[in-house]
């Protein structure tokens, strides 16, 4: 075995890596393994399902049990493929009935239940042990990764269920509700088989062929890895590749070792002389020389092609091709395309048009709404509100008014006197009052402004006003006349004052 | 060394990540076996104290159902992302396969790759049975399920303690020729581990070094514990 010719990493690894390697070895050969397995699987599926077209469980039995045999299959070329070029589908297929010969029926048999099948392959057909010489071999291999060997099959044996399962419930996901409950894959997953659908079930046999096309190969070319990291661990591969590399480049040496200590001489100092007589020397130009070769190599002169979507207008490369312009126009196509573009540039400028005159309604509407909202919300008083408070609503005279009505009736004089004050806060004062403010509310502000003559009247008013409006109670005689002078007194007559 | 000639560089699991400082961390992806293995000991362990949830709240009453549901969503929402985040990457199943989850740069996990790698099971779970997840893991060069492509995870061994070494106790013998780091390192795995192989193997891969040592091939052994024990000193 030439170890330095090995297609993988040779190193001393856990179980669970050696496991996670045979993943990778058997995806670099994928195509291959996939593909021969199946010109294998493929017939043999064929004909069991012929033969037992009415009882497709047991075609499906007969099928998996045959595994061990595809497995050799996928072993030849593995180990072909580990040291070597791996063999074309044909010379691997031609190869298979030879590797039969060995044991076929012990692995189809009391060996057919082993959870370590795919371990113990490369001893049976790689190193062609057979009865008690076999048992011993097997027995070392087991001691440290059997463990791992079984729980791959364990999980094998999962990922094959899974896979099945779920390729044949996607397919039956697909099938319409309306094509009846029969087809929902819950009722073929869990429900009796439908007399009617064997198809269905030669179908899903089918899907386990090509799962097992996949899988297949894997599971083998994680076993294989897995006993050449056992061998390995037992041979010292890795210290074995490393000693022989070493030898090689001694070689040399230990001729002319052997050579001075014929001579007497200590072995060790001459080879301390000896090792740098070795090395040539180098001028500085072609150091230079060699230190520029390296920097034009992939760790320094690291050069990506990337290719994305891009404006032409931006590109600068165009530009070129813009050069012979008066050439261009020379040509009839040129200043057809240019007619074209500068009419659809005018289309889409009167479309434009167009529908801004469409909607020149709307947009006015827009314009009002947003020079409406820019006015300050607070000034504006509700409508019903600003209209009993709106100067022309009441009369020229108020106090004169009041004064009439007091004898009829007061509560109409205290409210047409309150009404008008609350108007000459909002018009005269500028008081923003709200229509929730309350008569309180309406007297803490008129505090705010710091008004004697108005607070005091505004107080005496408010005090009046709601004895009468919530109280009843008319208010002494003598307080009209007191209101109304107060009011005369404050807001003057616009004829009187002048 | 430069892989030349028709051959693509040779099959390996590791995955390098470098550093700014031009150094080569190697990362070691796990694959689909042991992280199969380590979800169903972490789906176990989920199963058992929900199941002891529910036959302690469920005869309180809707009150005790209500409780129950609640447990039911944070224990299945929030074990992955709560050990992952809190404890070094590790869930207990992964802790007991040797199993870490890390960022592709070899840097912790964080709250939203943690979130974002276990909200995205229920993708890797379609159609059935995690039938997505363990296809993307055996086609994917690092194993990596949909969830870890879109938060950007691995899932790594986890380093192993460094073992207890021990040297021969011989007397230190000069190496009569220069070797490089590697070989070096090969003698001293070599001395390291010739208690572990067959004695004929020793002699056998010794043997290949006694024309360069200059000594007949049952004494290269001897010489070669010699070296190993000048290069580790007296300690």
């Amino acid at each position: 075995m030439q170890l330095d010719r090995a297609r993988v990493t040779i190193r001393p690894r856990s179980p669970w890596e050696a496991l996670d390697l045979g993943c990778r070895l058997a995806a670099r050969h994928r195509r291959l393994l996939a593909l021969a397995w199946l010109a294998l699987t493929v017939p043999v599926f064929s004909l069991i399902s012929l033969l037992c077209w009415n009882a497709p469980t047991l075609a499906l039995l007969l099928f998996w049990w045959g595994k061990p045999l595809y497995e050799r299959l996928a072993l030849h070329i593995l180990a072909q493929a580990l040291f070597d070029h791996p063999p074309s589908i044909g010379q691997a297929l031609r190869a298979w009935p030879g590797l039969l010969r060995r044991q076929w029926l012990a692995s189809l048999t009391w060996r057919r239940a082993s959870l370590m099948r795919s371990f113990d392959l490369p001893v049976t057909q790689l190193e062609g042990q057979a009865g008690r010489a076999r048992q011993q071999r097997l027995g070392l291999l087991h001691r440290e990764d059997g463990r791992a060997a079984r729980w791959l099959t364990v999980v094998g044996a999962y990922v094959e269920t899974c896979l099945v399962l779920g390729a044949v419930s996607l397919l039956l996901l697909m099938v319409p509700r309306s094509a009846g409950d029969s087809w929902h894959w819950a009722q073929w997953l869990l429900g009796p088989p439908i007399p009617g659908r064997l198809w269905l079930q030669h179908l899903a046999n089918a899907f386990y062929v090509l799962v097992l096309a996949v899988w297949g190969p894997i599971y083998v070319a994680c076993g294989f890895t897995l006993y050449l990291n056992r061998r390995t661990h037992l041979e010292a591969w890795d210290i074995e590749l490393v000693l022989r590399a070493l030898c090689q480049r001694l070689a040399p040496l230990v001729v002319l070792g052997l050579l001075l200590a014929f001579m007497l001489t200590p072995p060790p100092a001459l080879a301390a002389d000896a090792a740098p007589a070795e090395q040539p020397r180098v001028s500085v130009s072609t150091a230079h020389q060699a230190i520029e070769a390296l920097l034009q190599r992939p760790p320094f002169e690291n050069i990506e092609t990337r290719a994305r979507w891009h404006w032409r207008r931006g590109d600068p490369s165009p530009a070129p091709a813009a050069a012979p312009a008066p050439h261009a126009a020379a040509n009839p196509s040129e200043g057809l395309a240019r007619a074209a573009e500068i009419l659809l540039w005018a289309a889409l400028a009167g479309c434009l048009a167009w529908l801004g005159w469409h909607h020149r309604l709307r947009a006015r509407q827009w314009a009002a709404r947003l020079a409406r909202r820019r006015t300050p919300p607070h000034q504006a008083l509700p409508p019903l509100f600003a209209q009993d408070l709106a100067p022309e609503r009441l009369p020229m005279d108020v106090a004169g008014h009041a004064e009439q009505l007091w004898a009829s009736d007061p509560r109409q004089a205290l409210a047409l006197l309150y009404r008008g004050l609350l108007s000459r806060l909002v018009h005269d004062y500028k008081l923003p009052l709200r229509a929730a403010d309350t008569e309180a509310q309406v007297l803490a502000k008129v505090a705010a402004l710091q008004l004697r003559g108005l607070d005091d009247f505004s107080q005496k008013l408010t005090w009046h006003w709601q004895a009468i409006a919530y109280g009843h109670r008319v208010p002494p005689a003598g307080t009209c006349e007191a209101l109304c002078r107060g009011w005369r007194r404050l807001f003057p007559l616009q004829g009187a004052s002048q | 060394m430069l892989a030349t000639g028709p051959h693509p560089p040779p099959v390996d699991t590791l995955m390098l990540v470098e550093t700014p400082e031009g150094i080569d961390l190697p990362l070691r992806p796990a694959g689909l076996v042991p992280r199969a293995l380590a979800f169903t000991v972490d789906l176990a362990i989920r199963g058992v104290v929900l199941l002891l949830l529910a036959l302690l709240l469920h005869p309180q009453g809707d009150m005790g159902v209500g409780a129950l549901l609640l447990a039911i969503f944070l224990v299945n929402g929030w074990y992955m992302v709560l050990f992952e985040v809190l404890h070094q990457g590790r869930t207990p199943g992964k802790q007991l396969l040797g199993l870490r989850v890390v960022l592709d740069d070899g840097t912790p996990i964080g709250w939203s790759a943690s979130l974002l790698r276990n909200l995205l099971r229920a993708a890797d779970m379609l159609p059935l049975g995690y039938a997505l997840g363990i296809t993307s893991s055996l086609l994917h060069p690092a194993f990596k399920r949909v969830g870890d492509l879109a938060a950007g995870t691995l899932v790594v061994y986890q380093d192993a303690p460094p073992p207890v070494l021990r040297w021969p106790e011989v007397a230190p013998a000069p190496a009569p020729f220069a070797l490089a780091a590697s070989e070096q390192r090969a003698l001293l795995e070599l001395v390291q581990r010739q208690a572990n192989l067959a004695p004929a193997r020793v002699e056998e891969l010794a043997a290949l070094l006694a024309p360069a040592l200059g000594v007949p091939a049952q004494q290269a052994m001897a010489r070669i514990n010699g070296i190993a024990r000048a290069w580790v000193g007296p300690a």
